[in-house]
C-alpha cells in the first residue's frame, strides 16, 4: 500500500525530529504539583489508592522528581525535575510493541499510544529510559458522581492498557480544528497543554519546535538547555533548563 | 444565568449484553447502545459537544484566585485559571485544579438533615475503593429547615447567637456582618487552620507595632534581588501561594538584572526551602536573634551606626545558639548589605513560637534597614479589597480558645457553622468537640460531611463553591484592589441551598429587626446591592452604564478590580528605633525533639476528601495518601528506626503514632509532621487516613494570640510496629508484600 | 481418570456431547453479539423519510454537525415548535410521548444508532467542512423510517474514505491515516 512506502521515505535526522516541543525551566519549578493535578483532571487519569500507588502503580503522566545531594547540614535538594513523556523523535518504546499500539505519529510527530490496539505486554514501559509510561493494572473505580468530571475528548482507559502523556493531543486537534474553521493557521500560544496552562511559576512552555519564531524555539536556543538521555539517540522533544 | 441548566447524566448506559460487548469493544462503555436525552430547551449559548466557559472564584483556600471552568452539557469538566484576574493571571495551584473532585465528591451532604449529634452521615468502616457507600438521607424539606433557622434566630437573645465562618472574607461574611450589626447578635468569627499556621494575627500585630498601623504586609518577591525568608513557606500554602510563586519566578528568571538570591531559615527543609540557594537549618526559637544579628552585621558592613533595634544582640552568642556559624552570618549579612533590593519575609513556623511577635518585628526591621518599603521588590501593605476599610483578619487561636470557652460555659445557645471544620482544624487540646456540648443548638451549613457536621443538630448543606453565587475579597497578592466574583457554573447536584438564601428567608420569617436587616428577596439581590457601589469607582477594569450590564460584566470577567496600584506604603519612621528582644523562644513540654507541624503543601486543611490530592506526592518526601513524621537519618539510626517504623510521639497535650520517613534535610533535634490528614469523617477518601498533628498541640500562644504550634518539645518512642508509606520516589514500589502484611 | 474421560469423549456419545456444548457456547456468543447490534426501541417512532420528504434540511434539526463534534438531537421544544402548529400531529397518538415530554419537562430518551466506539474521537464539523454530505456516512435518510444505521462504523469504513479523499496528496494522506488523528 501507498502508506508503507511513504513511511520508509521519512528521514530520521535530528533536524526533522519534532513538531511539538516543550521547554521546562527547572530553576523556577517549585514542585507544587499543579501540573500533575492539571494533567490528571484533563486526561481522565485514574487515581489508584494507597496500596497500588505503594506498589508503584500510580498513573501520573507527569511526575516531579527531586533528588538529594550531600548530607546534613550540607544537604541540597536538586532542582525539581518534571518528568513526562519526551515525545522522542526516535523513541525506544515504539519498535518493541508487538501490537503496533505505540506508533509514531507522522502528522504530529508524537509518540502515540493507541489504546484499542494495546494488548498490555508492557514492553514499551520497560524499554522507556524515562520511565514515564503508566499501566492500568485494574479497572480503577470512579464512584458516581465522580465520573461526571470525565473529559469527553479523551478516551477512558480500562484494565490492561498502557497510557502516557500525549502532549494533550486533544487540545492540539481542537486548536487545529478551530483555526481551520476560521481559515487560518494555529498561532503560537493560542493553546497550550494542561500542565503548562496551570503552572503558577510559568516554568513550562509548549509550542512548535519546527517554527523558529515560536516562543519555545526561541527558548530552546538558550545555551543552558539540556535534553535528558540525549546520548541514547532518542531525540527527545523536551528541553530542560537546569536549576541554579 | 447558568442555573437554568438542566443537569442530566448525558450518557446513560443501558446494560445490554454487557459482558459480551466488554470483550468486543475492549475499551469504552460496557454496552454498545446508550440513551441520550436532549435539552428540553437548548440555552442559546450552548451547542452540543461544544464547551461553555464560566468565570468564578476558587474557594479551596482563602486567597481567592479567579477560575474559568469548562462545562459541557451541564457538567463541569475542567478548572483553569482566569487570565484576567490580577491575582493569579490564569494560573492555578494543585488544590484549585482538584476543585471538581469536591463538586463531584461521592460523599456530599444531599439535603437538609435533622441529625443526632455524633451520628454518622455516611456508611462507616467501608473500603473506599470497593464498597458501596450510603449517604444520610435528607429528612426535612427546605421550608422546615428555613423555619428551624428562623426559630433559632427569633427564640434566643441576640448575644446567645454566634456565627463561626471560614477564613475567606466573602459575601456571606458581609451578609452575616450586616445582620449582626443590625440585630445585636455576635459578630461573625472567621477562622481556618491555614490562618492558624500562617500566624496572620502576628503579622498584622507586628506591622502595627512597627508602623503604627495594622494590616497584612505584601512582600514583592518578584522585584527583589535578595530574599531572606524566615520560615515563610510562600511557595506552598502561605497567604496566596499562586501569586507568590509567580513572584518567585520573577526573582529567578530576572530579565533585566541578575538571577535573584533566595535564602531560607528553617529547621526543616520545606519545599519552599528546597528552592533556596542556601538553606539555613536554624535552631528553632532563635529566629529573632538571627534576624537581629544579621541586622547588626549588615549595619557594620555598610559602616553605618547600628540602629537601636539591633544594638542589643551579640552575633557571637547568636552563632553559638542558632547553629549558624559566625562566618556564615557575616557572609549572609554581606549578601543582604550589598543588594539594592533586599527583602526579608517572616512566616510559617518561625511565627508560631512563644516569641513569634518578636520574630516578625525583627524580620520586618530588617526590611526597614534595607529601606525597601514601598519600593519595587520591597514591603507594602496589601491593597485593600473593594468594600473594605481596613484589614479584617481571621480569628487568632487565642480568640478561638475564648470562643470555645464561651460555648462550654453555655454563653452561646445557638451556633451556626459555615465553611470551617473547627473540630478537626483546632488543636485537640482545645477540645472544641466537648465545648459544642455547651451549645443548645448547633446548625452546620457544611457541604461535606465533616467532623463538625457530625457534631451538629442540623446540617443544612450549602452549595459547592462551583454551584454558588458570591464574591470574595482578595486580601493579599495583587497590586490592585480586587473583588473576585463567583457564579454557578453548574446547577446544584443535590438538594442543597445557598446559605445566604436560607438566612435571608429565615430573617424574613423571624420578622422584626431581622427582616429589616436583610430586606432582600434572595442572595443575588443582596450581591447586587453590594456590587452596585463599585459602578461609581474610578480606574476600574470595566465600567457599565447600568447595574444589569455591570453585574453581567462582573460575572463574565469573574469579578471587579481596579487598574491602579492600591498597595499602601507603611510609615517606617519609627521602625528601627524600637527596642527588640533577642530572647529565645520558650518551648513547652518535655522531650528532646522540637516539634514542627506544617501544612501539607498539596492537601492543606481541606483537601483530604479529594482523591487526586491524596494521590499527589508530597513535593519533598513524595509520600501519598498518608501522614509521616520526618526524622533526620542520623537521629533515626541512633533510635534504631528505619523508614515505615511507627513511632509513638508524646507531647504534653497528646500522643500520636506515625510512621517514620527518614528525611535528610531536617535538624537532628527536630521532627516534623504534615497537617491535613487524620480525619475521623469528611468522606470516604479522607476518613481513617493518616494522623492529625493537631492532636499533639497544646494551648500556648505568642504575644499576638496566635498559636505557638511550633513551640513544643516532644518525646519519641519506637513501637515496633510498621506501616508502609506509599511514595513516588521509589518507582518500583515500596511494598515487598501487601500493605498491612508482615514484612 | 483423565484418560477415561478422553476415551469417553472419543466415543460417539462423547462426540455428540462435545458438539452440543460447542453449539451451545457458539449460539450464546452469537446471541450476545446480536444483542449488541440490535438497537433498543426508540421512544417515538420517528420517520426520517417523512421529514426529509418535506424538504427539511438535516442541519435544521442537527445543527451541531456544522459547528462541532456532535450533531446532536433536537430539543423537544424544537420538535413541538412545528408539531404544535400542525393539527394532525397535535393529537396523534404516535406523538403522545413527545407531547407528554413537553408538558412534563422530562426529556425523551433517544437511542442514537450512528455511533463510533469510545476510543474514537470523531468530529462532525471537520467532515462537513471537508464537503462530505450527511448521506455519505448515514445513508439515504429519505428511505429510512425509524432511525437505523446502514453502516457499521468500523475502522475499515473510515479509512477507505480517508484514503480515497487523500488520493495522491501525500501530506493529507499522512494526516488522514495517522492513528493520532482519531485515537487519543
Amino acid at each position: 500500500m501507498a502508506i508503507e512506502l511513504k513511511i520508509s521515505e521519512v528521514k530520521m535526522s535530528a533536524e526533522q525530529s519534532g513538531k511539538w516541543g516543550m521547554v521546562i525551566d527547572q530553576d523556577i519549578c517549585t514542585g507544587c504539583q499543579a501540573c500533575v493535578a492539571a494533567c490528571a483532571m484533563e486526561n481522565n487519569i485514574s487515581f489508584v489508592g494507597e496500596v497500588d500507588s505503594g506498589y508503584g502503580r500510580s498513573m501520573h503522566w507527569i511526575r516531579i522528581e527531586r533528588f538529594w545531594e550531600g548530607e546534613y547540614p550540607e544537604v541540597k535538594m536538586t532542582a525539581n525535575q518534571p518528568m513526562l513523556c519526551q515525545q522522542c523523535g526516535h523513541a525506544t518504546c515504539e519498535p518493541v510493541c508487538p501490537a503496533f499500539a505505540t506508533v509514531h505519529s507522522q502528522a504530529e510527530q508524537l509518540n502515540l499510544q493507541v489504546y484499542n490496539r494495546c494488548v498490555g505486554t508492557r514492553y514499551c514501559a520497560n524499554n522507556c529510559p524515562y520511565q514515564v509510561r503508566a499501566f492500568n493494572w485494574r479497572d480503577y473505580k470512579r464512584p458516581e458522581p465522580l465520573s461526571n468530571q470525565l473529559n469527553p475528548d479523551v478516551t477512558v482507559r480500562r484494565v490492561g492498557v498502557m497510557e502516557k502523556c500525549t502532549f494533550c493531543i486533544q487540545r492540539i486537534h481542537k486548536a487545529q480544528d478551530v483555526a481551520k474553521s476560521e481559515g487560518r493557521e494555529v498561532v503560537d500560544g493560542e493553546f497550550t497543554t494542561a500542565c503548562a496552562q496551570a503552572c503558577p511559576a510559568n516554568a513550562i512552555t509548549f509550542g512548535r519546535v519546527d517554527d523558529p519564531e515560536s516562543l519555545v524555539s526561541q527558548l530552546m536556543k538558550q545555551s543552558h538547555g539540556v535534553k535528558h538521555l540525549e546520548e541514547l539517540g532518542t531525540l527527545p522533544n523536551v528541553t530542560y533548563f537546569k536549576g541554579g | 444565568m447558568s442555573n437554568k441548566f438542566s443537569r442530566r447524566d448525558f450518557l446513560k448506559l443501558a446494560g445490554v449484553g454487557a459482558a459480551t460487548t466488554a470483550i468486543l469493544t475492549g475499551c469504552g462503555p460496557a454496552s454498545r447502545f446508550v440513551k441520550r436525552e436532549p435539552y428540553m430547551q437548548m440555552p442559546e449559548y450552548t451547542y452540543n459537544g461544544l464547551s461553555t466557559y464560566y468565570a468564578t472564584t476558587c474557594r479551596e483556600c482563602a486567597a481567592g484566585c479567579g477560575l474559568v471552568v469548562r462545562t459541557s452539557q451541564g457538567r463541569a469538566l475542567k478548572v483553569e485559571g482566569n487570565a484576567n484576574n490580577p491575582l493569579n493571571l490564569g494560573k492555578t495551584c494543585a488544590r484549585g485544579q482538584a476543585t471538581l473532585q469536591g463538586l463531584y465528591n461521592p460523599n456530599r451532604v444531599r439535603g437538609p438533615i435533622k441529625h443526632t449529634r455524633g451520628e454518622r452521615l455516611y456508611t462507616a468502616d467501608a473500603n473506599p475503593f470497593q464498597d458501596e457507600f450510603a449517604d444520610a438521607t435528607p429528612n426535612m424539606d427546605w421550608d422546615a429547615a428555613t423555619q428551624a433557622v428562623a426559630d433559632a434566630l427569633k427564640n434566643h437573645k441576640p448575644e446567645e447567637i454566634a456565627f463561626l465562618m471560614g477564613m475567606a472574607p466573602d459575601h456571606l461574611f458581609d451578609l452575616v456582618t450586616d445582620l449582626a450589626a443590625a440585630t445585636g447578635i455576635n459578630a461573625p468569627v472567621r477562622f481556618g487552620a491555614l490562618s492558624m499556621f500562617e500566624s496572620r494575627a502576628t503579622l498584622s500585630q507586628a506591622a502595627e507595632n512597627l508602623f503604627g498601623h495594622g494590616g497584612l504586609p505584601l512582600f514583592d518577591v518578584g522585584g527583589a534581588e535578595v530574599v531572606f525568608s524566615f520560615g515563610a513557606n510562600f511557595l506552598e500554602t502561605w497567604l496566596s501561594p499562586v501569586s507568590y510563586t509567580r513572584g518567585f519566578a520573577g526573582l529567578r528568571e530576572a530579565k533585566t538584572k541578575q538571577r535573584g538570591t533566595f535564602i531560607q531559615f528553617e529547621s526543616r527543609m520545606s519545599s519552599t526551602a528546597g528552592k533556596a540557594d542556601e538553606w539555613m537549618p536554624i535552631r528553632p526559637g532563635t529566629e529573632a536573634m538571627v534576624a537581629l544579628a544579621i541586622g547588626k552585621l549588615v549595619s557594620d558592613a555598610r559602616g553605618i551606626t547600628v540602629p537601636h533595634a539591633f544594638s542589643d544582640v551579640d552575633p557571637v552568642v547568636v552563632a553559638s545558639r542558632s547553629g549558624i556559624a559566625l562566618a556564615t552570618l557575616q557572609h549572609l549579612a554581606g549578601i543582604f548589605a550589598n543588594s539594592t533590593a533586599a527583602l526579608a519575609i517572616p512566616g510559617g513556623a518561625a511565627l508560631g513560637q512563644s516569641n513569634g511577635l518578636a520574630v516578625a518585628e525583627a524580620v520586618l526591621a530588617l526590611n526597614a534597614l534595607a529601606e525597601n518599603f514601598g519600593r519595587h521588590g520591597g514591603v507594602f501593605f496589601s491593597a485593600l479589597a473593594p468594600n473594605q476599610t481596613e484589614y479584617q483578619r481571621p480569628a487568632s487561636a487565642r480568640e478561638m480558645q475564648e470562643f470555645a470557652q464561651k460555648m462550654a460555659d453555655g454563653k452561646f445557645k445557638v451556633l451556626f457553622v459555615h465553611g470551617v471544620n473547627p473540630v478537626f482544624e483546632l488543636p485537640a487540646s482545645l477540645d472544641f468537640k466537648n465545648a459544642l456540648k455547651g451549645v443548645e443548638q448547633v446548625i452546620s451549613f457544611a457541604t461535606f460531611p465533616d467532623e463538625t457536621a457530625f457534631e451538629s443538630d442540623y446540617v443544612f448543606p450549602d452549595h459547592h463553591s462551583l454551584e454558588s453565587w458570591g464574591y470574595q475579597r482578595v486580601v493579599t497578592g495583587p497590586a490592585q484592589s480586587v473583588l473576585s466574583g463567583a457564579q454557578p457554573v453548574v446547577s446544584p447536584f443535590y438538594d442543597t441551598r445557598a446559605t445566604a438564601d436560607v438566612l435571608i428567608a429565615a430573617a424574613q420569617l423571624a420578622g422584626g429587626e431581622f427582616a429589616t436587616a436583610l430586606p432582600f428577596t434572595d442572595e443575588v439581590e443582596f450581591l447586587r446591592s453590594k456590587i452596585a457601589p463599585l459602578m461609581e469607582e474610578k480606574q476600574s477594569f470595566f465600567s457599565a452604564p447600568d447595574l444589569n450590564t455591570f453585574t453581567a460584566y462582573f460575572q463574565q470577567y469573574g469579578g471587579w478590580w481596579k487598574t491602579s496600584d492600591g498597595r499602601r506604603v507603611p510609615n517606617t519612621s519609627n521602625a528601627l528605633g524600637r527596642e527588640m528582644s533577642p530572647a529565645e523562644a520558650k518551648f513547652a513540654g518535655e522531650g528532646e525533639f522540637f516539634f514542627v507541624p506544617f501544612v501539607s503543601p498539596t492537601m492543606a486543611e481541606a483537601g483530604a476528601n479529594k482523591p487526586w490530592l491524596q494521590e499527589l506526592p508530597d513535593p519533598t518526601t513524595t509520600v501519598m495518601w498518608n501522614t509521616w513524621v520526618e526524622i533526620n537519618p542520623v537521629t533515626a539510626e541512633e533510635l534504631g528506626l528505619l523508614d515505615d517504623d511507627i513511632v509513638k510521639i508524646t507531647s504534653e497535650a497528646g500522643v500520636l503514632e506515625v510512621p517514620v520517613y527518614r528525611y535528610p534535610a531536617i535538624r537532628p533535634d527536630t521532627i516534623a509532621i504534615p497537617f491535613g490528614q487524620g480525619h475521623t469523617a469528611y468522606s470516604r477518601y479522607a476518613e481513617g487516613r493518616g494522623k492529625n498533628p493537631a492532636d499533639l498541640l497544646g494551648q500556648h500562644f505568642n504575644e499576638a494570640g496566635d498559636l505557638a504550634f511550633a513551640g513544643m518539645k516532644v518525646k519519641i518512642e519506637k513501637t515496633g510496629k510498621q506501616q508502609p508509606l506509599s511514595r513516588l520516589e521509589s518507582i518500583m514500589g515500596v511494598y515487598g508484600v501487601g500493605l498491612g502484611e508482615e514484612k | 481418570m483423565i484418560k477415561r474421560l478422553i476415551d469417553w469423549l472419543k466415543k460417539p456419545l462423547g462426540l455428540i456431547a462435545v458438539g452440543i456444548a460447542f453449539l451451545a457456547l457458539f449460539s450464546l456468543a452469537a446471541y450476545g453479539i446480536s444483542l449488541t447490534q440490535t438497537a433498543p426501541a426508540q421512544p417515538v417512532q420517528f420517520p426520517h423519510k417523512t421529514h426529509v420528504g418535506f424538504g427539511i434540511q438535516c442541519l435544521y434539526c442537527h445543527p451541531g454537525a456544522a459547528k462541532g463534534p456532535s450533531a446532536g438531537i433536537p430539543t423537544e421544544a424544537k420538535c413541538w415548535g412545528c408539531h404544535n402548529q400542525i393539527q394532525k400531529t397535535q393529537t396523534s397518538a404516535l406523538l403522545q410521548p413527545l407531547k407528554d415530554s413537553v408538558i412534563s419537562g422530562v426529556p425523551l430518551q433517544w437511542v442514537p444508532v450512528a455511533q463510533v466506539a469510545d476510543f474514537v474521537q470523531f468530529n462532525h464539523r471537520a467532515h462537513v467542512a471537508a464537503g462530505q454530505n450527511c448521506e455519505n456516512c448515514h445513508g439515504d435518510m429519505s428511505k429510512v423510517t425509524v432511525a437505523e444505521n446502514p453502516q457499521v462504523f468500523n475502522m475499515g469504513f473510515c479509512l477507505k474514505c480517508h484514503q480515497t479523499v487523500a488520493g495522491d496528496n501525500h501530506e493529507l494522506l499522512v494526516k488522514l491515516t495517522d492513528c493520532g488523528t482519531c485515537h487519543y
